[in-house]
């Protein structure tokens, strides 16, 4: 079980509070107004009842003087069903002249004003009156008109409990609610409190619990997840990296330095074999420049400088690069991209793809074959094939030669330090493109999708 | 030609001092930002070779410095940072050329000389004809001429031409026209350049006794009269 402070913290129940405070100030504006409309009504009825009476007193007063009041109170007083009626008409010293209560209450000092009081009638018994008090003449007389007002007392009693009941349950439930919500909410956030905590201790495959409910809690768990396991293929991306760089560069290193190690023990070294050791050193560093660039593209350190470029033009400028390449190689090279493809990116970086799209197919193609780079659109999607008529990838590898490091069986021979196609998916990935390969049959087609700049302005 | 070393790595400076003085330079040298910016504003250099992280005031606050006070002094930049990005910033600062470590000692002196060269003669752009030997390029009617033999060239065999001409008698590296002719700052893995020098030399020298296109071993090419 949590402690306490630890929930009071917790922001659900924090709002849980102030929830609790709006729903009592609403459920007493509900009372209150429940009051208005039931015992206020009442209330009124009364009122004006009274206020009837008196207007039809005051005529027969005005018509037959104190003789004809005093007849009327005590006849009315005596007629069946005015049980709830009271009068009582005193004289100047308060004296009780007529009217069915035996002494004048002390509350009544100003006349017509309406008050309630409680007064004790000859069995002792409180009863609660609703009355006026009335002026009769100049000689000090005076009159009280006032109905029995139990029932409305009583009601008003069991209104003011159910409002308080209702007001204090309200808030307790509200409390013992928000207690809950909070307590769960907490709970579930520590669970996920806990998994990162686990994590930052080292332990990568840790993952939150998830419920299998749709809720928002679901969800934040089901994303940090997901966040956890890109993370966990990155890291062990980033191993296979450094086993592959381990790898690769060991090699040559090693061949450098027994290299190096023939020529120091030789009088007269050979130019020729310190030249190679120079092309093995640059081979090295070219190799080590690739890794820095990939890793550079894909940590998005270029994102920053993009801006609307036009691939057909790089695409362009790189086949007419390499056009004179690939006819020394006895290749076709055929460019076709007339239309403007205008993508958001960097040409530096769109350029280098496409140079390592070609170096492959001018590597990989034997002489006499051809290579066609073409360029595509369609409402959404920029295109770029690179087809050539060279052995082709089997399905099986496609994948595999997309990583760094991969060079197939029959491209050990060739130079090389299977990067390229790594740089380039990573620089499409960069772009939200898409680098497939695919079977020109015979050849390979090698298709980076790019998305337009704005397809809709377009289309 | 006199040139400041200005680099805290003691094997890359004494490495570069040596291989100028051997090309026939005077060459000072110094270890960090602060005495470096001392020798560069009290003396007086044709070029300076600044290296991007130095104790002291850095290069390219240096380089910035010394633009500021209207010193125009020719200066390259020597980085182990070598993203378009650090290069624009270092381009930015006042730098006339950029260079990435580890480089190639050859690439340094054509960068160099061609530094140099360039602060020399800052009206070369408004030149409208380029000579080499016979050779002559009308950059207004996009003429190229060897002798009265009439030489028809692609827009970017010119372009490649132009370049070269503009660094006539001096070694011209692969990664110079890359930059210079085709604006990437990369290296493809074929030597793409080579294929088209040999088609601009085919053209140029193909059918005349003097050849003006020449490759420069470990280096190179160099377009000389």
């Amino acid at each position: 079980m949590m402690r306490l402070p630890a929930l009071l913290r917790t922001s659900v129940f924090q709002l849980t509070l102030i929830y609790m405070a709006l729903f009592g100030v609403s459920v007493a504006a509900l009372f209150a107004f429940m009051y208005w409309s039931t015992v206020g009504f009442l209330e009124r009825q009364t009122d004006e009842v009274i206020d009837a009476e008196i207007t039809g007193l005051r005529e027969q007063y005005a018509r037959r003087q104190l003789v004809g009041l005093v007849e009327i109170i005590r006849d009315r007083v005596r007629r069946p069903g005015q049980e709830r009626s009271v009068y009582l008409l005193v004289d100047a010293g308060l004296r009780p002249l007529a009217g069915n209560m035996s002494y004048w209450p002390p509350e009544f000092d100003r006349p017509a004003e309406l008050v309630e009081f409680v007064y004790k009638d000859a069995q002792d018994m409180e009863v609660p009156v609703r009355a006026r008090v009335m002026g009769v003449g100049n000689s000090g007389f005076r009159l009280l008109v006032g109905r029995e007002v139990r029932e409305l007392a009583q009601l008003n009693q069991t209104f003011s409990r159910a409002a308080t009941w209702g007001v204090g349950l309200t808030m307790f439930l509200a409390l013992i609610g928000g207690v809950l919500v909070g307590w769960s909410a907490q709970q579930r956030i520590a669970q996920l409190n806990r998994t990162t905590r686990e994590i930052i201790g080292g332990d990568l495959s840790k993952r939150v619990p998830t419920s299998g409910s749709h809720d928002e809690h679901e969800e934040l768990a089901v994303n940090v997840n997901a966040m956890l396991d890109q993370i966990e293929s990155l890291l062990a991306g980033l191993r296979h990296v450094g086993d592959s760089i381990a790898h690769d560069l060991r090699g040559p290193l090693t061949r450098l330095r027994s290299r190096l190690e023939m020529l120091a023990a030789e009088e007269t070294p050979s130019r020729a074999v310190i030249e190679e050791c120079l092309a093995q050193a640059d081979g090295l560093l070219s190799t080590f420049n690739a890794l820095l660039r990939i890793a550079r593209v894909e940590s998005g350190a270029y994102r920053s400088a993009f801006a609307e470029v036009n691939l057909s033009e790089i695409v362009r400028d790189v086949c007419d690069l390499y056009r004179a390449a690939a006819e020394e190689a006895e290749l076709k090279l055929h460019c076709d991209c007339v239309e403007r493809g205008l993508v958001f990116g960097d040409r530096e970086l769109l350029a280098q793809a496409m140079t390592n799209l070609l170096d492959n197919a001018i590597k990989y193609t034997p002489a006499g074959g051809r290579i066609d780079v073409r360029l595509t659109k369609d409402s959404s999607d920029v295109r770029v094939t690179v087809a050539d008529t060279g052995p082709g990838i089997a399905v099986a590898d496609r994948e595999r030669v997309l990583a760094r490091f991969t060079r197939l069986d029959q491209a050990r021979s060739r130079p090389g330090n299977g990067l390229g196609l790594a740089l380039v998916r990573a620089v499409a990935l960069q772009h939200d493109g898409v680098l497939t390969l695919g079977d020109n049959s015979p050849g390979l087609v090698v298709a980076l999708k790019l998305p337009l700049v704005s397809p809709r302005a377009e289309s | 030609m006199r040139v400041l070393i200005i680099e805290d790595d003691r094997d890359v400076a004494s490495f570069i001092q040596k291989g100028l003085s051997q090309a026939g330079w005077n060459v000072d040298h110094a270890d960090d930002g602060k005495d470096g910016l001392f020798l560069a504003t009290t003396e007086k250099y044709d070029a300076l070779i600044v290296d991007r992280m130095l104790p002291g005031v850095d290069g390219l606050t240096l380089i910035r410095t010394l633009r500021a006070s209207s010193n125009s002094t020719p200066a390259l930049i020597l980085s182990a940072l070598g993203e378009v990005d650090d290069r624009v910033s270092g381009l930015r600062a006042g730098s006339d050329d950029y260079l990435v470590k580890p480089f190639a000692f050859s690439e340094l002196l054509a960068r160099l000389e061609a530094l140099v060269r360039r602060a020399g003669a800052s009206s070369v752009a408004a030149k409208t004809v380029l000579q080499v030997a016979d050779l002559r390029m009308d950059l207004l009617r996009r003429e190229v001429n060897r002798g009265d033999r009439q030489i028809d060239l692609q827009p970017r065999e010119f372009q490649l031409l132009e370049f070269l001409m503009r660094h006539a008698g001096q070694v011209v590296t692969r990664t110079m026209l890359l930059e210079g002719v085709w604006d990437y700052h990369f290296d493809p893995q074929t030597n793409v350049i080579d294929v088209h020098i040999s088609r601009l030399r085919s053209k140029i020298d193909k059918g005349f006794d003097r050849p003006l296109l020449h490759t420069v071993r470990g280096a190179g090419y160099r377009l000389d009269g």
